[in-house]
Protein backbone atom coordinates (compact mmCIF):
# COMPACT_ATOMS: atom_id res chain seq x y z
CA UNK A 1 0.00 0.00 0.00
CA UNK A 2 3.09 2.38 0.60
CA UNK A 3 3.24 3.00 -3.36
CA UNK A 4 -0.07 4.38 -3.15
CA UNK A 5 -0.09 6.47 -0.16
CA UNK A 6 0.60 10.10 -1.49
CA UNK A 7 4.04 11.92 0.02
CA UNK A 8 3.10 14.49 2.39
CA UNK A 9 4.65 17.66 0.92
CA UNK A 10 5.08 19.87 4.08
CA UNK A 11 5.06 23.57 4.31
CA UNK A 12 6.74 25.70 2.82
CA UNK A 13 10.00 27.68 3.31
CA UNK A 14 10.35 31.71 2.94
CA UNK A 15 11.79 31.33 -0.65
CA UNK A 16 10.23 28.50 -1.61
CA UNK A 17 6.94 30.05 -0.94
CA UNK A 18 8.21 33.11 -3.08
CA UNK A 19 9.33 31.08 -5.89
CA UNK A 20 5.75 29.13 -5.81
CA UNK A 21 4.08 32.67 -6.02
CA UNK A 22 5.81 33.62 -9.27
CA UNK A 23 5.02 30.49 -11.00
CA UNK A 24 1.68 30.47 -9.69
CA UNK A 25 1.15 33.81 -11.43
CA UNK A 26 3.23 33.37 -14.62
CA UNK A 27 2.78 29.87 -15.00
CA UNK A 28 6.32 28.37 -16.11
CA UNK A 29 9.56 29.90 -15.96
CA UNK A 30 13.48 29.14 -16.25
CA UNK A 31 15.49 29.44 -13.44
CA UNK A 32 16.59 33.35 -14.71
CA UNK A 33 13.21 34.10 -15.07
CA UNK A 34 12.73 33.49 -11.28
CA UNK A 35 15.75 34.94 -10.13
CA UNK A 36 14.66 38.30 -11.70
CA UNK A 37 11.17 38.10 -10.67
CA UNK A 38 12.66 37.47 -6.88
CA UNK A 39 11.91 40.55 -4.51
CA UNK A 40 15.61 39.99 -3.49
CA UNK A 41 18.66 39.97 -5.58
CA UNK A 42 20.12 35.40 -4.99
CA UNK A 43 22.59 33.74 -6.33
CA UNK A 44 21.22 31.90 -9.76
CA UNK A 45 22.51 28.48 -7.89
CA UNK A 46 20.43 29.37 -4.93
CA UNK A 47 17.30 29.60 -7.36
CA UNK A 48 18.36 26.70 -8.94
CA UNK A 49 18.76 24.73 -5.45
CA UNK A 50 15.25 25.83 -4.60
CA UNK A 51 13.74 24.87 -7.65
CA UNK A 52 14.87 21.85 -7.88
CA UNK A 53 13.87 21.08 -4.46
CA UNK A 54 9.97 22.28 -5.09
CA UNK A 55 9.76 19.64 -7.75
CA UNK A 56 11.94 16.99 -6.18
CA UNK A 57 8.60 18.01 -3.54
CA UNK A 58 6.20 17.24 -6.41
CA UNK A 59 5.38 20.74 -6.76
CA UNK A 60 6.58 21.94 -10.27
CA UNK A 61 6.48 19.81 -13.42
CA UNK A 62 9.93 20.55 -15.61
CA UNK A 63 10.84 20.08 -19.10
CA UNK A 64 13.76 20.69 -20.83
CA UNK A 65 14.12 23.64 -23.71
CA UNK A 66 17.19 24.75 -25.49
CA UNK A 67 19.67 23.16 -22.65
CA UNK A 68 17.59 24.91 -19.45
CA UNK A 69 14.44 23.32 -17.77
CA UNK A 70 11.48 25.49 -17.58
CA UNK A 71 9.90 24.58 -14.29
CA UNK A 72 5.83 24.59 -13.99
CA UNK A 73 3.59 24.49 -10.95
CA UNK A 74 1.87 20.83 -10.75
CA UNK A 75 -0.99 22.39 -8.77
CA UNK A 76 -2.72 24.80 -8.78
CA UNK A 77 -2.68 27.24 -5.47
CA UNK A 78 -6.14 26.18 -4.40
CA UNK A 79 -5.58 22.94 -4.97
CA UNK A 80 -1.91 23.42 -2.95
CA UNK A 81 -4.02 24.97 0.17
CA UNK A 82 -6.61 22.37 -0.15
CA UNK A 83 -4.31 19.85 0.32
CA UNK A 84 -2.01 21.53 3.10
CA UNK A 85 -5.49 22.02 4.69
CA UNK A 86 -5.98 18.13 4.50
CA UNK A 87 -2.56 17.21 5.76
CA UNK A 88 -2.83 19.27 8.33
CA UNK A 89 -6.28 17.92 9.81
CA UNK A 90 -5.04 14.58 9.30
CA UNK A 91 -2.82 14.87 11.31
CA UNK A 92 -4.56 16.32 14.01
CA UNK A 93 -7.06 13.87 14.21
CA UNK A 94 -4.93 11.07 13.78
CA UNK A 95 -3.48 12.52 17.52
CA UNK A 96 -4.86 12.70 21.23
CA UNK A 97 -5.85 16.13 20.11
CA UNK A 98 -8.92 15.57 17.71
CA UNK A 99 -11.91 16.70 19.58
CA UNK A 100 -9.75 20.45 20.62
CA UNK A 101 -9.31 20.62 16.87
CA UNK A 102 -13.20 19.96 15.98
CA UNK A 103 -14.33 22.44 18.86
CA UNK A 104 -11.91 25.01 17.77
CA UNK A 105 -13.13 23.86 14.03
CA UNK A 106 -16.96 24.55 15.39
CA UNK A 107 -16.33 27.89 16.95
CA UNK A 108 -14.23 29.25 14.16
CA UNK A 109 -17.18 28.33 11.72
CA UNK A 110 -19.86 29.97 13.93
CA UNK A 111 -17.57 32.84 14.39
CA UNK A 112 -17.53 33.60 11.23
CA UNK A 113 -21.17 32.78 10.40
CA UNK A 114 -22.42 35.42 12.72
CA UNK A 115 -19.82 37.90 11.55
CA UNK A 116 -21.13 36.98 7.64
CA UNK A 117 -24.25 37.61 8.74
CA UNK A 118 -23.84 40.85 10.24
CA UNK A 119 -21.97 41.56 7.24
CA UNK A 120 -25.15 40.85 5.21
CA UNK A 121 -27.34 42.73 7.44
CA UNK A 122 -25.35 45.75 7.43
CA UNK A 123 -25.51 45.92 3.15
CA UNK A 124 -29.14 45.49 3.61
CA UNK A 125 -29.85 48.52 5.92
CA UNK A 126 -27.64 50.44 3.86
CA UNK A 127 -29.21 49.57 0.79
CA UNK A 128 -32.34 50.06 2.31
CA UNK A 129 -30.80 53.96 3.78
CA UNK A 130 -30.39 54.12 0.14
CA UNK A 131 -33.59 53.35 -1.58
CA UNK A 132 -35.41 55.62 1.03
CA UNK A 133 -32.71 58.41 -0.32
CA UNK A 134 -34.11 58.20 -3.51
CA UNK A 135 -37.65 58.45 -3.12
CA UNK B 1 -26.05 -18.99 -23.67
CA UNK B 2 -29.18 -19.81 -25.67
CA UNK B 3 -32.01 -17.78 -24.75
CA UNK B 4 -35.94 -16.99 -25.76
CA UNK B 5 -36.47 -13.77 -27.93
CA UNK B 6 -38.50 -11.64 -25.29
CA UNK B 7 -35.06 -12.45 -23.40
CA UNK B 8 -32.84 -11.57 -26.02
CA UNK B 9 -34.70 -8.51 -26.29
CA UNK B 10 -34.60 -7.61 -22.39
CA UNK B 11 -30.82 -8.23 -22.40
CA UNK B 12 -30.06 -6.05 -25.69
CA UNK B 13 -32.51 -2.91 -24.24
CA UNK B 14 -30.47 -3.29 -20.70
CA UNK B 15 -27.18 -2.83 -22.69
CA UNK B 16 -27.68 -0.22 -24.59
CA UNK B 17 -29.54 1.27 -22.10
CA UNK B 18 -26.36 1.18 -20.23
CA UNK B 19 -23.73 1.90 -23.22
CA UNK B 20 -25.83 5.08 -24.46
CA UNK B 21 -25.85 6.27 -20.95
CA UNK B 22 -22.60 5.61 -20.18
CA UNK B 23 -21.18 7.41 -23.68
CA UNK B 24 -23.56 10.38 -23.19
CA UNK B 25 -22.51 11.15 -19.62
CA UNK B 26 -18.78 10.89 -20.66
CA UNK B 27 -19.55 14.20 -22.85
CA UNK B 28 -21.49 15.35 -20.40
CA UNK B 29 -18.94 15.65 -17.65
CA UNK B 30 -17.02 16.82 -20.39
CA UNK B 31 -18.09 19.54 -21.18
CA UNK B 32 -19.91 20.50 -17.90
CA UNK B 33 -17.55 22.78 -16.95
CA UNK B 34 -17.71 24.85 -19.73
CA UNK B 35 -21.51 24.64 -19.69
CA UNK B 36 -21.88 25.86 -16.25
CA UNK B 37 -19.38 28.88 -16.93
CA UNK B 38 -21.56 30.17 -19.74
CA UNK B 39 -24.84 29.51 -18.26
CA UNK B 40 -23.32 32.17 -15.45
CA UNK B 41 -24.01 34.45 -17.76
CA UNK B 42 -27.28 33.93 -18.70
CA UNK B 43 -30.57 34.66 -16.78
CA UNK B 44 -31.06 32.41 -13.94
CA UNK B 45 -33.86 30.69 -14.78
CA UNK B 46 -32.60 29.92 -18.56
CA UNK B 47 -28.87 28.36 -16.42
CA UNK B 48 -30.93 26.27 -14.38
CA UNK B 49 -32.96 24.39 -17.39
CA UNK B 50 -30.06 24.37 -19.39
CA UNK B 51 -28.27 22.71 -16.09
CA UNK B 52 -31.54 20.18 -15.71
CA UNK B 53 -31.15 19.40 -19.47
CA UNK B 54 -27.75 18.89 -19.57
CA UNK B 55 -28.20 16.64 -16.13
CA UNK B 56 -30.88 14.39 -17.81
CA UNK B 57 -29.51 14.06 -20.89
CA UNK B 58 -27.67 10.84 -20.75
CA UNK B 59 -30.61 9.15 -19.24
CA UNK B 60 -33.03 10.82 -21.90
CA UNK B 61 -30.50 9.86 -24.87
CA UNK B 62 -30.66 6.02 -23.48
CA UNK B 63 -34.29 5.82 -22.98
CA UNK B 64 -34.98 7.42 -26.53
CA UNK B 65 -32.04 5.39 -28.55
CA UNK B 66 -33.79 2.15 -26.86
CA UNK B 67 -37.67 2.97 -26.87
CA UNK B 68 -37.23 4.30 -30.06
CA UNK B 69 -34.80 2.46 -32.36
CA UNK B 70 -33.47 -0.85 -30.70
CA UNK B 71 -36.85 -1.87 -29.53
CA UNK B 72 -38.64 -1.21 -33.16
CA UNK B 73 -35.32 -2.69 -35.15
CA UNK B 74 -35.59 -5.46 -32.73
CA UNK B 75 -38.86 -5.93 -33.17
CA UNK B 76 -39.68 -5.72 -37.00
CA UNK B 77 -36.28 -7.42 -37.99
CA UNK B 78 -35.19 -9.85 -35.81
CA UNK B 79 -37.20 -13.30 -36.46
CA UNK B 80 -39.32 -14.99 -34.22
CA UNK B 81 -38.83 -18.15 -32.76
CA UNK B 82 -35.23 -19.17 -33.17
CA UNK B 83 -32.83 -19.34 -30.33
CA UNK B 84 -29.82 -17.33 -30.28
CA UNK B 85 -26.95 -16.78 -27.86
CA UNK B 86 -25.91 -14.06 -25.92
CA UNK B 87 -22.74 -13.14 -25.58
CA UNK B 88 -20.96 -12.70 -21.82
CA UNK B 89 -20.32 -9.06 -22.88
CA UNK B 90 -23.64 -8.51 -23.88
CA UNK B 91 -24.76 -9.76 -20.52
CA UNK B 92 -22.23 -7.90 -18.37
CA UNK B 93 -23.38 -4.96 -19.95
CA UNK B 94 -27.55 -5.88 -19.66
CA UNK B 95 -26.29 -6.51 -15.56
CA UNK B 96 -24.73 -2.67 -15.50
CA UNK B 97 -27.81 -1.54 -16.99
CA UNK B 98 -30.31 -3.13 -14.63
CA UNK B 99 -27.37 -2.16 -11.89
CA UNK B 100 -27.15 1.49 -12.36
CA UNK B 101 -31.02 1.69 -13.19
CA UNK B 102 -32.48 -0.33 -10.37
CA UNK B 103 -29.62 1.55 -8.07
CA UNK B 104 -31.61 4.48 -9.00
CA UNK B 105 -35.25 3.28 -8.88
CA UNK B 106 -34.15 2.11 -5.20
CA UNK B 107 -32.92 5.15 -3.82
CA UNK B 108 -35.67 6.95 -5.39
CA UNK B 109 -37.67 4.73 -3.39
CA UNK B 110 -35.81 5.56 -0.17
CA UNK B 111 -35.79 9.53 -0.31
CA UNK B 112 -39.68 9.61 -1.26
CA UNK B 113 -40.24 7.53 1.83
CA UNK B 114 -37.93 9.62 3.84
CA UNK B 115 -39.76 12.64 2.48
CA UNK B 116 -43.22 11.36 3.17
CA UNK B 117 -42.06 10.41 6.44
CA UNK B 118 -41.22 14.08 7.41
CA UNK B 119 -44.27 15.33 5.68
CA UNK B 120 -46.32 13.32 7.90
CA UNK B 121 -44.71 14.08 10.99
CA UNK B 122 -45.27 18.02 9.86
CA UNK B 123 -49.24 17.34 8.82
CA UNK B 124 -49.31 15.34 12.66
CA UNK B 125 -48.63 19.31 14.19
CA UNK B 126 -49.75 21.60 11.79
CA UNK B 127 -52.41 24.41 11.70
CA UNK B 128 -53.50 25.74 8.02
CA UNK B 129 -53.56 29.28 7.58
CA UNK B 130 -54.12 31.73 4.68
CA UNK B 131 -50.74 34.53 4.51
CA UNK B 132 -50.22 36.74 2.18
CA UNK B 133 -52.41 35.16 -0.51
CA UNK B 134 -50.46 31.88 0.44
CA UNK B 135 -52.09 29.05 2.02
CA UNK B 136 -49.64 27.60 4.30
CA UNK B 137 -48.73 24.56 7.19
CA UNK B 138 -47.66 26.35 10.42
CA UNK B 139 -45.87 24.20 12.44
CA UNK B 140 -45.27 24.70 16.28
CA UNK B 141 -41.41 23.70 17.11
CA UNK B 142 -38.69 22.42 15.34
CA UNK B 143 -37.90 19.30 17.28
CA UNK B 144 -34.34 18.37 18.23
CA UNK B 145 -32.67 21.38 19.06
CA UNK B 146 -32.88 22.31 14.99
CA UNK B 147 -33.46 26.11 13.16
CA UNK B 148 -37.07 26.55 12.28
CA UNK B 149 -38.53 25.90 9.26
CA UNK B 150 -39.60 27.64 5.76
CA UNK B 151 -40.03 24.80 3.22
CA UNK B 152 -41.94 23.78 0.11
CA UNK B 153 -42.39 20.12 0.00
CA UNK B 154 -44.22 17.85 -1.97
CA UNK B 155 -44.36 17.02 -5.75
CA UNK B 156 -47.65 17.56 -7.37
CA UNK B 157 -49.05 19.36 -4.88
CA UNK B 158 -46.89 21.31 -3.10
CA UNK B 159 -47.03 22.53 0.49
CA UNK B 160 -45.38 25.49 2.08
CA UNK B 161 -44.49 24.62 5.50
CA UNK B 162 -43.14 27.13 8.06
CA UNK B 163 -42.66 27.48 11.50
CA UNK B 164 -44.56 29.65 13.82
CA UNK B 165 -41.44 31.26 15.13
CA UNK B 166 -40.57 32.44 11.47
CA UNK B 167 -44.10 33.97 11.33
CA UNK B 168 -43.93 35.74 14.61
CA UNK B 169 -40.62 36.64 14.06
CA UNK B 170 -40.63 38.58 10.13
CA UNK B 171 -41.84 41.53 9.35
CA UNK B 172 -44.86 41.30 6.98
CA UNK B 173 -42.34 42.54 3.81
CA UNK B 174 -40.10 40.25 4.62
CA UNK B 175 -42.49 37.35 5.18
CA UNK B 176 -44.21 38.00 2.00
CA UNK B 177 -40.94 37.76 0.16
CA UNK B 178 -39.79 34.65 1.83
CA UNK B 179 -43.38 33.41 0.44
CA UNK B 180 -43.44 34.55 -2.63
CA UNK B 181 -39.32 32.66 -2.65
CA UNK B 182 -41.61 29.27 -1.82
CA UNK B 183 -44.16 30.02 -4.51
CA UNK B 184 -41.84 30.66 -7.23
CA UNK B 185 -40.22 26.90 -6.71
CA UNK B 186 -43.84 25.51 -6.34
CA UNK B 187 -44.51 27.57 -10.14
CA UNK B 188 -41.36 25.78 -11.19
CA UNK B 189 -41.97 22.65 -10.37
CA UNK B 190 -38.57 22.37 -8.98
CA UNK B 191 -39.70 19.61 -6.37
CA UNK B 192 -40.94 17.54 -9.56
CA UNK B 193 -37.49 18.41 -11.38
CA UNK B 194 -35.18 16.90 -8.19
CA UNK B 195 -37.30 13.82 -8.75
CA UNK B 196 -36.55 13.11 -12.19
CA UNK B 197 -32.79 14.21 -11.31
CA UNK B 198 -32.97 11.12 -8.83
CA UNK B 199 -35.00 8.64 -11.20
CA UNK B 200 -31.59 9.46 -13.77
CA UNK B 201 -28.84 7.21 -12.97
CA UNK B 202 -25.67 9.03 -12.06
CA UNK B 203 -26.31 10.53 -9.21
CA UNK B 204 -22.66 11.64 -7.72
CA UNK B 205 -21.19 11.64 -11.58
CA UNK B 206 -22.16 15.03 -12.08
CA UNK B 207 -21.31 17.29 -9.05
CA UNK B 208 -20.94 20.18 -10.98
CA UNK B 209 -23.86 20.33 -13.02
CA UNK B 210 -26.36 19.36 -9.80
CA UNK B 211 -24.99 22.19 -7.87
CA UNK B 212 -24.75 25.09 -10.71
CA UNK B 213 -28.57 23.51 -11.16
CA UNK B 214 -29.63 24.16 -7.61
CA UNK B 215 -27.71 27.43 -7.52
CA UNK B 216 -29.49 29.07 -10.32
CA UNK B 217 -32.58 27.48 -9.11
CA UNK B 218 -32.50 29.49 -6.09
CA UNK B 219 -31.67 32.60 -8.10
CA UNK B 220 -34.51 31.96 -10.25
CA UNK B 221 -36.77 31.83 -7.54
CA UNK B 222 -34.75 34.71 -5.73
CA UNK B 223 -35.48 36.58 -9.21
CA UNK B 224 -39.14 35.98 -9.43
CA UNK B 225 -39.83 36.91 -5.13
CA UNK B 226 -37.91 40.16 -6.18
CA UNK B 227 -39.53 41.07 -9.35
CA UNK B 228 -42.23 44.12 -9.34
CA UNK B 229 -40.79 46.90 -6.78
CA UNK B 230 -37.82 48.04 -5.63
CA UNK B 231 -38.41 47.42 -2.06
CA UNK B 232 -38.85 43.51 -2.93
CA UNK B 233 -35.79 42.62 -3.10
CA UNK B 234 -34.24 44.18 -0.45
CA UNK B 235 -37.09 42.81 2.06
CA UNK B 236 -36.38 39.61 0.59
CA UNK B 237 -32.26 40.03 1.70
CA UNK B 238 -33.38 41.07 4.91
CA UNK B 239 -35.61 37.93 5.42
CA UNK B 240 -32.30 35.47 3.90
CA UNK B 241 -30.11 37.00 6.45
CA UNK B 242 -32.83 36.84 9.15
CA UNK B 243 -34.11 32.90 8.45
CA UNK B 244 -30.32 32.13 7.98
CA UNK B 245 -29.47 33.73 11.68
CA UNK B 246 -32.32 31.28 13.30
CA UNK B 247 -30.47 28.17 12.30
CA UNK B 248 -30.27 25.42 9.99
CA UNK B 249 -33.74 23.57 9.15
CA UNK B 250 -34.07 19.96 8.66
CA UNK B 251 -35.70 19.59 5.00
CA UNK B 252 -36.33 16.05 3.13
CA UNK B 253 -34.46 15.83 0.19
CA UNK B 254 -37.59 16.35 -2.09
CA UNK B 255 -38.23 19.66 -0.64
CA UNK B 256 -37.10 23.16 -1.15
CA UNK B 257 -35.50 25.57 1.57
CA UNK B 258 -35.52 29.45 1.52
CA UNK B 259 -31.69 28.97 3.08
CA UNK B 260 -30.90 25.50 2.13
CA UNK B 261 -27.53 26.41 0.68
CA UNK B 262 -25.81 28.26 3.62
CA UNK B 263 -21.86 28.76 1.27
CA UNK B 264 -24.15 30.27 -1.54
CA UNK B 265 -26.29 32.75 0.54
CA UNK B 266 -23.60 35.36 0.86
CA UNK B 267 -23.71 35.21 -2.92
CA UNK B 268 -27.60 35.84 -3.11
CA UNK B 269 -27.87 38.50 -0.64
CA UNK B 270 -25.37 40.20 -2.56
CA UNK B 271 -27.03 39.56 -5.80
CA UNK B 272 -30.17 40.68 -4.52
CA UNK B 273 -28.58 43.91 -3.47
CA UNK B 274 -27.08 44.83 -6.56
CA UNK B 275 -29.05 46.66 -9.31
CA UNK B 276 -30.68 43.93 -11.28
CA UNK B 277 -29.17 43.51 -14.85
CA UNK B 278 -31.90 43.05 -17.50
CA UNK B 279 -29.83 42.67 -20.23
CA UNK B 280 -28.77 39.51 -19.73
CA UNK B 281 -29.13 37.11 -23.05
CA UNK B 282 -31.70 34.70 -23.21
CA UNK B 283 -29.94 31.50 -24.36
CA UNK B 284 -32.08 32.23 -27.93
CA UNK B 285 -29.32 30.44 -30.21
CA UNK B 286 -28.58 27.47 -27.99
CA UNK B 287 -31.85 26.96 -27.42
CA UNK B 288 -32.44 27.07 -31.30
CA UNK B 289 -29.71 24.56 -31.89
CA UNK B 290 -30.41 22.06 -29.32
CA UNK B 291 -33.99 21.79 -30.88
CA UNK B 292 -32.60 21.20 -34.74
CA UNK B 293 -30.18 19.07 -33.13
CA UNK B 294 -32.84 16.78 -31.54
CA UNK B 295 -35.32 17.49 -34.54
CA UNK B 296 -32.40 15.77 -36.87
CA UNK B 297 -31.05 13.20 -34.51
CA UNK B 298 -35.31 12.33 -34.35
CA UNK B 299 -35.49 12.41 -38.33
CA UNK B 300 -32.33 10.61 -38.60
CA UNK B 301 -33.71 7.87 -35.94
CA UNK B 302 -37.17 7.17 -37.33
CA UNK B 303 -35.83 6.68 -41.16
CA UNK B 304 -36.24 2.67 -42.04
CA UNK B 305 -32.49 2.96 -43.10
CA UNK B 306 -31.90 3.50 -39.18
CA UNK B 307 -33.64 0.68 -38.34
CA UNK B 308 -31.36 -1.91 -40.56
CA UNK B 309 -27.79 -0.61 -39.34
CA UNK B 310 -29.38 -0.47 -35.64
CA UNK B 311 -30.42 -4.24 -36.30
CA UNK B 312 -27.06 -4.94 -37.30
CA UNK B 313 -25.07 -3.40 -34.71
CA UNK B 314 -27.53 -5.05 -32.18
CA UNK B 315 -26.88 -8.67 -34.07
CA UNK B 316 -22.70 -7.73 -32.79
CA UNK B 317 -23.56 -6.63 -29.70
CA UNK B 318 -25.74 -9.77 -29.09
CA UNK B 319 -22.56 -11.94 -29.82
Amino acid sequence: MRFFKRRARGALGYLEKAVMEILWSGGNACVRDVAEKLERPLAYTTVMTTLDRLYKKGLLDRRKFERAFRYSPRLSRNQWERERAGELVSGFLAGQSSDVLISCLVEAVGDLDQALLDELERKVCEKRRELERRK
Amino acid sequence: MTSSYALRLLCLSLAVLFLVHLSVALAVTMCAPAMVRRAERWRAAAAARMMLALRLLPAASALFVVLAICIPSYLRLEPEGMEEEIGIGCLALAAMGAAAWGFSLARTARVMLRSMRCVRAWRSRRSEAVIAGSRLWIIDGAGDGAGPTLAMAGIFRPKLIVSREIIESLPADQLAAALRHERAHANAWDNFKRLLMLIAPGAGLFPEVDRAWARFTEWAADDRASEGDANRPVSFAAALVSVARMGPAPVPPLATALTANAADLQVRVERLLRERDESRPAPAAWIAGCLLTAGALAMLAFQPATLSVAHAILERLVD
